[in-house]
């Protein structure tokens, strides 16, 4: 297998755009050209999970490369739920390090915000179980809840060590000129005022509102390439070193250890086994946050900390910009923002930036080794990504 | 009449699986099909639940307390808990009715009591 | 002359306590005081809600236009027991919300505008507006309507307030809905929210001045993206009205 780089990055706001989702999806694209000065491709794909719903378009990436004018390049939808940006980059990665294609280009684009927020809600529970989960109205946040609940009674996390991720998150954010959130928040006015209630309801037993990610639109790309073409843009160069997917139970019901997440761990293994590193090598990494809880559980199981200690290093400072291990430094999907099939493409493109040294007053001194996790359903299919800087 | 929910029991390694899947999860030796029904019991306790606010337009109330919980036959179903102040680990006993309506159909599934 | 026409003119404003102010700790630590102002203040207070009026998304322009009257009316003497109270974090205007007294037993809350892009007082607003009708004033219930899907949402839904369809409801006659005493009694803990009083500096703070929002709802960036897929599905308008608004 050829070694693959990152020879173009490209995001737009997450935030809600206005614009149809052809152009959310055409516009990061465009940048990504612009900033490696490559004029063709061989193959895109475009990640993406409400199209045929929200958006009434079915087969997005043949939209995307005629808007693109790009044909008569092949062109594919990759729709993974919530993982659908990294399940494109790992398509993309094939097509690069088979041989097949020399120049792919990965799109992640999301306009859910086209339709109003309940049917947005519904088009993201339609990753349930249909038989044995959505009948009772379970909603993603349910579930979330449930195993925040589970996760508390069993390591002791609490609604503050909660509370702590969005904040953090938060205030990474308010560096990042297009994250979806520019609102720092304090754990007085979220959990200790008495009008912490009304300014943080719950949403799903112990959740809260600002344990819960936006609906956000955007569109982020990522151009992968072989090292030649890579070289000739005069960018450091980043190699996208690892990848592992992995599945488990359909239904949360059926998970072997209720509070496991074997599919993180599983991913996490295959893509630092591929990459030839270890957790501890990573600098920097941008954890799938959709929900506050998640930060910290993803966190123990890929391997930066014991089970169970995910929130003890975050109440030490270890996870913040500055600290040993920063996650999320863009935000996360918390502050960042969550345009579901863009959220994978985002993540890789932010730790790209860092790679480069290019993440102005977020970066990450002397970030060499950067990893992402894109969680998608709940937990039944993760995609995790291991990037590196090479010179 | 008194209505249940059904695992599927393999007809080659007896082993019960629920919800359906194609390939026996045990085996992978199956047939298309080759499956007995075997009625889910209808007694478990907690193992977690929440209170979900904003639940699905189709559901009037304000707040849905949905929960997981495991029978005293191994399975575990997630649930519907009509149970005002549930604890982890609380004994419950479930009956199986409408628990989502939309326009036309109506969805069975298990609400859970304390027992 | 003049003096009898206005006498004819003006309605009689029923004498009626005033909203003690009081004020909440939001999600970033900021103080929001929520207090009354009277008529002096509005001619303050109408150049910060005007520029919503041209915010063509979320029903800014509906609601700000709205107010923006009812203000005015208010100020004007030309409307009967309107109340008007606002929400300032470190004096700068982040909410203003009015409603009107019909007898003493219903009142009729009017609208809920936010001027902080993000911001999330439209609960603790609403909360203090429905405090006032219910336990300062001590009315029966408040008739209620929304303009957007989101305040129908949180109000009409979530409080389970009861349908009043027959009342048509006086901004633009659509069927109302009423928060009973009886309603308010069992969202208490939800509705009554902040604490009282507020500190004297502060108060003194928010009185001084009503200083303009730092960061209002703006117009989109591109003035035609909003209305592009609706109303103009192959873009040759707007592609020729930008050109001209850009004078190229």
């Amino acid at each position: 297998m050829r070694e693959v780089y990152v020879a173009g990055i490209g995001i737009t706001s997450f935030t809600r755009l206005e614009y149809p989702l052809v152009e959310i999806a055409a516009y990061p694209g465009l940048m990504a050209m612009k900033e490696s000065r490559i004029k063709s491709i061989d193959q895109l794909y475009v990640a993406n999970m409400g199209a045929s719903r929200a958006n009434r378009q079915t087969g997005l990436a043949s939209a995307v490369i005629d808007h693109m004018s790009l044909t008569p390049a092949g062109a594919e939808t990759i729709e993974n739920g919530p993982a659908s940006g990294a399940s494109a980059i790992k398509q993309g990665f094939l097509g690069v390090a088979s041989g097949m294609y020399d120049t792919v280009m990965v799109i992640g684009a999301e306009r859910m915000r086209e339709v109003n927020n309940l049917e947005a809600t519904d088009i993201v529970a339609s990753l349930t179980h249909p038989l044995v989960e959505y009948i009772y109205g379970v909603t993603l946040p349910s579930l979330a809840g449930m195993f925040a609940r589970l996760y508390m009674d069993k390591y002791g996390v609490t609604s503050r060590h909660l509370g702590m991720v969005a904040v953090k998150n938060h205030k990474h954010a308010m560096d990042n000129f297009y994250a979806h959130l520019h609102e720092e928040i304090t754990l007085e006015g979220i959990l200790d005022s008495k009008d912490a209630l009304t300014n943080n309801p719950m949403v799903a037993d112990p959740l809260r509102y600002y344990d819960c990610c936006p609906v956000s639109d955007g569109g982020a790309c990522l151009i992968l390439t072989t090292a030649d073409i890579a070289k000739k843009t005069g960018k450091p160069m980043v190699r996208l070193a690892g990848v592992g997917q992995a599945t488990d139970t359909h239904a949360v019901q059926d998970r072997k250890n209720p509070t496991d997440l074997l599919a993180v761990r599983e991913a996490a293994k295959k893509s630092f086994a591929m990459a030839a590193l270890k957790p501890k090598d990573v600098h920097v990494a941008e954890l799938h946050d959709a929900f506050t809880i998640l930060e910290i559980v993803e966190s123990e199981e890929v391997g930066f900390f014991e089970k169970g200690q995910g929130h003890i290093a975050l109440q030490e400072g270890y996870t913040k910009l500055g600290g040993k291990l920063p996650i999320n430094p863009s935000g996360g999907l918390k502050a960042k923002g969550h345009p579901v099939g863009a959220t994978g493409v985002g993540q890789a493109q932010e730790i790209v930036l860092q790679l480069r040294g290019e993440a102005g007053k977020r970066q990450v001194k002397n970030a060499k080794v950067g990893f992402t996790c894109n969680f998608g359903g709940f937990g039944n299919n993760v995609v995790c990504l291991t990037f590196v800087r090479e010179n | 009449m008194e209505k249940n929910i059904y695992a599927y029991k393999c007809k080659r390694c007896g082993h019960v699986q629920y919800p359906y899947r194609t390939i026996c999860r045990n085996c992978h030796d199956n047939d298309h099909n080759e499956f007995d029904i075997v009625p889910l019991s209808k007694k478990g306790k907690i193992v977690t639940f929440t209170h979900l606010y904003n639940p699905p337009s189709d559901f009037e109330t304000v707040c849905l307390t949905l929960g997981i919980v495991e029978l005293d036959d191994g399975n575990r179903v997630t649930c519907q808990l009509n149970i005002p102040k549930p604890k982890m680990g609380m004994k419950v006993a479930g009956k199986v009715e409408v628990v989502r309506k939309d326009e036309y159909n109506k969805y069975y599934g298990f609400v859970f009591y304390e027992a | 002359m003049a003096i009898d026409l206005e006498k004819i003119l003006r309605p009689v404003d029923t004498p009626l306590p005033e909203f003690p102010a009081k004020y909440m700790i939001l999600a970033g630590s900021e103080q929001l005081v929520i207090r009354q102002v009277s008529r002096e203040e509005i001619p303050d207070i109408l150049p910060y809600v005007e520029p919503l009026m041209h915010v063509e998304r979320d029903y800014y322009d509906v609601v700000a236009a709205r107010v923006y009257s009812e203000l005015l009316a208010y100020y004007n003497y030309r409307v009967q027991d309107e109340y008007v109270l606002v929400a300032q974090i470190e004096g700068e205007l982040v909410a203003v919300v009015n409603g009107r007294i019909v007898n003493k037993d219903v009142g009729m809350s009017l609208h809920t505008l936010g001027l902080r892009r993000g911001l999330r007082v439209g609960a603790h607003a609403f909360a203090a507006k429905m405090e006032y009708h219910i336990d300062i004033l001590g009315q029966k219930e408040v008739l209620i309507v929304a303009e957007s899907p989101i305040g129908f949402r949180r109000w009409m839904i979530e409080y389970k307030l009861e349908k009043r369809f027959e009342i048509p409801h006086e901004l633009g006659g659509c069927p109302s809905w009423a928060l009973t005493k009886n309603l308010f009694d069992k969202a208490r803990n939800s509705l009554i929210v902040g604490t009282r009083p507020v500190p004297e500096a502060l108060l003194a703070k928010a009185k001084a001045a009503i200083l303009a929002p730092s960061d209002p709802p703006k117009q989109a960036v591109d003035l035609l993206a909003a209305t592009r897929s609706l109303n103009d599905s192959t873009g040759t308008i707007l592609l020729s009205q930008r050109t001209k608004l850009r004078g190229k």
